[in-house]
């Protein structure tokens, strides 16, 4: 686990200023005494969760211990064996991620975000293409699609590919989850959750994939991510849920603790965990 | 948009800006997937032209026309599938199949032709519902059902035809207008359907949302799915088109030569892949266009009829074909544009 310290090279600097989150909000998505077994294997214990629009928690904690099926039940590729999920005020079940999707809780995979073979426009738009409807065609809107992926990619400055027309194939792993989580933005998206967003990433590209959680947190989405990385949660986590064994041990908010006090808290957490 | 830099310091000159303009230019053509196969038909046809005298003759222009319109229209059904990440190699069974039904039907018990042809495409519609269902739900390649089916068509040909071959000499509208001499040019019927066909899917897969799903479907299924796309009704769709308008090609031929044999079509599954290959298409799904695979059918054919009018045997051309797209394939692998396979 790492122990590198908080700002790497200087290159990820961490906000000092930052709105509070706003806790007298309704939540966005919360997870009630959630249980889930594989078969006999148990691997979240009485789980109580709570995202608030706006505010990104960072799930960590080691292998197996259960942040990949929280994210799972989360994003309804898994259906809980005991307690409730309640999404903005609701209780809900998801049998299907597509469920999940409609609601607005948009999961971004780093080998999962975008199809190599597409333009970028093409990516942007897929599945949710805006089109003229003749009869039974559906006529995609060509102009008006390159022209909106164009200004919503604009602020990513990717350098990779020259225009919106060009494959994605040669866009970098940071490179496409921006555009997923851009295209998430646009698309009113209002609970993001990312596994690893940042695994095996240069520090550039880092930046970048964390500058676009904090654009998505301007909007208002909630976010939620795992990462391993702590120097990568820090500066953009307002709530760092520390996991062992399937149950929440530790949460941290942004303010009651200072960022290095922070740091040295979960690295003497994942030293123990480390042996 | 970086390229000038490596000029920085140097006065900006009038040239070089242009030379900007020109790469900008040039890199933008390369985006176009049918350039290399365009430019490879125009050295065929260079070629031939100035190896023989009378390449430009309509009997030529007959002949490779003839030949090109049925394995390009085979081809575009091939490439659509291609693209969404499957293969039909029942194709060429099929472009027997359904004309010796349709003759069988029409000729021999006397059903009224249109009712027969309607029946018999869709038979050969029939047989694409059935590849697509096993593929699809019992998750297997494709390349084995449809070599299944290929044997299965095979042998219903045998049975239908037993070793005869059908002969149509009455004129009918159908087969008149699959058929037809185009007036007093060289060209027949199908050419003018395989220009219909190939803009009518060209449009499909550019410009509709259905398109962009084919090309998302075989590109990776995992995203596509996860941003909604209905990917298996997609591969279904895309086997029966490619089974439809084998059979479609099939019953022009008939129509073009008033004869079927279970002869007709020999090949045509692997000429039809090979032109959509030859075309740009990748094989592993995600990439291609409809001109490209059309262009590649008549690279197909431009040499098969070049090769006879140069004195080559007529049997010796797909040896050459088979050189012709291996080294194809290893040009499209080397400058990575079969996409993000690789990666």
């Amino acid at each position: 686990m790492s122990r590198s310290p908080v700002v790497a090279d200087g290159a990820i600097s961490v906000p000092e200023k930052r709105p509070a989150v706003d806790r007298t909000r309704e939540p966005l998505f919360e997870l009630r005494s959630i249980s889930h077994s594989y078969g006999r294997n148990k691997a979240i214990f009485d789980v109580n969760l709570v995202v608030w629009p706006g505010e990104v928690v960072a799930l960590v904690g080691d292998n197996g211990a259960g942040k990949s099926t929280l994210l799972k039940i989360f994003a309804g590729y898994l259906e809980p064996t005991s307690g409730s999920l309640r999404f903005m005020g609701e209780e809900v079940r998801f049998r299907t991620p597509a469920r999940a999707r409609a609601l607005g809780i948009e999961a971004v995979y780093q080998d999962l975000a975008i199809v190599d073979q597409l333009s970028l426009w093409r990516n942007f738009f897929l599945g949710k293409e805006i089109v003229h409807k003749v009869g039974p065609l559906r006529i995609l809107r060509r102009r008006r699609m390159r022209r909106e992926a164009e200004t919503a990619v604009a602020k990513l400055g990717l350098t990779r590919i020259r225009s919106v027309e060009q494959p994605v194939l040669a866009l970098s792993g940071g490179e496409r989850q921006s555009v997923a989580i851009t295209r998430a933005i646009y698309f009113g998206a209002k609970l993001l959750l990312l596994d690893e967003p940042t695994a095996s990433l240069s520090v550039r590209e880092t930046r970048n994939v964390l500058a676009s959680i904090e654009r998505a947190r301007d909007h208002d989405l909630g976010v939620l991510y795992i990462d391993h990385n702590m120097s990568h949660v820090l500066p953009v986590a307002d709530r760092v849920v520390l996991l062992e064994h399937g149950r929440i041990v530790r949460t941290i908010d942004r303010g009651e603790v200072g960022v290095e006090e922070l740091q040295e808290l979960i690295a003497r957490r994942a030293q123990k965990i480390d042996c | 948009m970086s390229y000038n830099t490596s000029h920085k310091g140097m006065p900006a000159s009038i040239s070089s800006r242009g030379r900007a303009r020109i790469r900008a230019f040039a890199e933008s053509l390369l985006d176009v997937r049918e350039l290399a196969p365009g430019l490879g038909l125009l050295f065929v046809v260079l070629f031939f032209t100035l190896q023989t005298e009378n390449f430009w003759s309509p009997e030529t222009m007959t002949a490779i026309s003839s030949v090109a319109s049925t394995i390009a229209i085979v081809a575009v059904g091939v490439t659509m599938l291609m693209i969404s990440g499957e293969f039909d190699l029942s194709v060429g069974q099929n472009f027997a199949f359904t004309p010796i039904v349709w003759a069988l039907l029409f000729v021999s018990d006397g059903i009224n032709q249109w009712l027969a042809l309607i029946a018999a495409l869709g038979l050969a519609g029939t047989v694409g519902v059935i590849n697509g269902l096993i593929t699809t739900v019992f998750g297997i390649p494709s390349f084995i059902t449809t070599l299944g089916m290929f044997f299965v068509l095979e042998g219903l040909n045998n049975l239908l035809i037993t070793g005869h071959q059908l002969i149509m000499f009455q004129p009918s509208i159908t087969m008149w207008l699959l058929g037809a001499q185009i007036g007093n040019t060289p060209f027949y019927m199908p050419l003018v359907w395989m220009v219909i066909i190939a803009f009518v899917f060209w449009f499909v897969l550019t410009h509709l949302r259905y398109g962009n799903w084919v090309f998302a479907t075989g590109g990776k299924v995992g995203p596509a799915k996860a941003m909604g796309v209905a990917t298996i009704r997609v591969k279904r769709i895309n086997f029966v088109m490619s089974a439809l308008l084998a059979g479609l090609a099939g019953c022009m031929q008939f129509s073009y030569l008033h004869t079927v044999t279970q002869g007709q079509g020999q090949n045509y599954e692997l000429l039809a892949i090979t032109a959509a290959v030859l075309g740009g298409t990748s094989l592993f799904g995600g990439v291609g266009t409809v001109w490209g695979s059309v262009i590649g059918a008549y690279l197909l054919a431009t040499i098969q009829i070049g090769l006879v009018l140069i004195g080559v045997p007529g049997s010796f051309y797909v040896t050459f074909i088979g050189v012709l797209l291996v080294i194809v394939v290893i040009a499209n692998v080397r400058l990575g544009r079969f996409g993000g396979n690789q990666a």
